[in-house]
């Protein structure tokens, strides 16, 4: 659909591919602090001992910050720019399929999806973990299965989450992982930007 | 790949939101300690849950603030950058406006732009793949049409105009003739 010639001038490199700063230092610090402290407590930290309570309050308080710094951050990490819409996420996943790339500069509509539900799962496993702590609920048969509900489910997310990184980075030709190190997402030439 | 910033204003944003961060994970870590202490102290206990959970509310405001600091450390780094970015396109119309002034051949217009950014005649001759004797005669005649009488007045021309350009925020000295490199 775009008018660019995909392999315009044989030049090999990116000649017209644009960086733009996009993810902030507060976004990329809290992506990759919350997907280690998932890794630790999913793996080597022992479920009932202090440090997996310690990374799950460390998480609870990366994601609060990343809720506030969507009311009041820079424009690419704010809700308005990526809000939830199931209707513009299945359009978008038409449009995947139909082989037309749009770049967008923060989340694409999927992605934004992905993004709230993360959120909202890291949320409910925090809670539920924080319940099991608590005399009232201490034990409690349900709030131990929300909780590794949850965490299954989180497990499933994450497999979505880097399954689409990594098909929005082939479709698009942005590469997302860079981006979310470097902050800067380098745009190929001729690509519609959103 | 540049992971870390470049810039002071992009250090200082970098810094800010490590220590925002830390003390985010302290602030969740106080108020589910203090939710928890809240429920399994016995009523005559509770002030002391009570402190706590004021000082973790305190930390949680001093986070809130710390973000809205770190908002305007990027607004302000990214209004640096475009003054810089505004300032380099405008020298770069600045000194082509000279050298249409001056009339300069486009083989001068080279010459002259290697001599403003400090390379030696040797140097310019390397690079434009000329001999030395060529490149002499080109700033010769660059000199001459600029009237001025070497490299050194040359820069000073734009130096002059820089100096010129007040801003309104230091309107101070303008008239720093002569040589000022200290």
């Amino acid at each position: 659909m775009t008018a660019s010639a995909p392999g315009a001038p044989g030049e090999g490199g990116r000649p017209g591919a644009r960086d733009i700063p996009v993810w902030d230092p507060l976004v990329r610090l809290i992506h990759w602090s919350v997907a280690l402290a998932v890794l630790l407590n999913a793996t080597v930290l022992d479920p009932e001992g202090r440090p997996h309570e310690v990374a799950g309050y460390a998480v609870a308080g990366l994601v609060a910050v990343r809720l506030a710094w969507g009311l009041i951050g820079p424009g690419p990490a704010r809700f308005a720019t990526f809000p939830p819409n199931p209707a513009a996420a299945l359009r978008h996943l038409r449009h995947w399929r139909a082989g037309a790339g749009t770049v967008h500069l923060s989340h694409n509509p999927l992605g934004a999806l992905m993004v709230y539900n993360l959120w909202l799962t890291l949320l409910a496993l925090v809670v539920t973990g924080v319940m099991m702590g608590t005399i009232r609920f201490f034990g409690i048969q349900w709030v131990e299965e929300a909780h590794e509900m949850a965490f299954d489910w989180l497990m499933i997310s994450v497999a979505l989450h880097v399954g689409g990184v990594v098909i929005d980075t082939l479709r698009t030709g942005v590469p997302l992982v860079r981006a979310m190190v470097t902050g800067r997402k380098r745009v190929p030439a001729g690509a519609r930007v959103r | 790949m540049t992971v870390l910033p470049t810039g002071p204003g992009g250090r200082r944003a970098l810094s800010l939101a490590v220590l925002i961060l830390l003390q985010a994970a302290c602030a969740a870590f106080f108020l589910g300690d203090v939710l928890i202490d809240f429920e399994a102290t016995a009523a005559n206990d509770l002030a002391h849950v009570w402190v706590e959970g004021v000082v973790s509310l305190a930390l949680v405001a001093a986070i809130v603030l710390q973000l809205i600091e770190l908002r305007h450390v990027m607004q302000r780094t990214e209004r640096a950058e475009q003054g810089i970015r505004a300032a380099r396109g405008e020298m770069q119309a600045l000194i082509g406006q000279f050298f249409d002034d001056w009339a300069l051949t486009p083989a001068e217009r080279d010459v002259a732009l290697l001599v403003l950014k400090g390379i030696d005649n040797e140097g310019i001759a390397a690079l434009r793949g000329t001999a030395a004797g060529t490149v002499r005669a080109q700033t010769a005649a660059v000199y001459g049409k600029a009237g001025v009488d070497g490299r050194a007045q040359l820069l000073s021309l734009f130096m002059e105009e820089l100096f010129a350009d007040d801003s309104p925020d230091d309107r101070a000295p303008t008239a720093r003739t002569g040589s000022g490199n200290g």
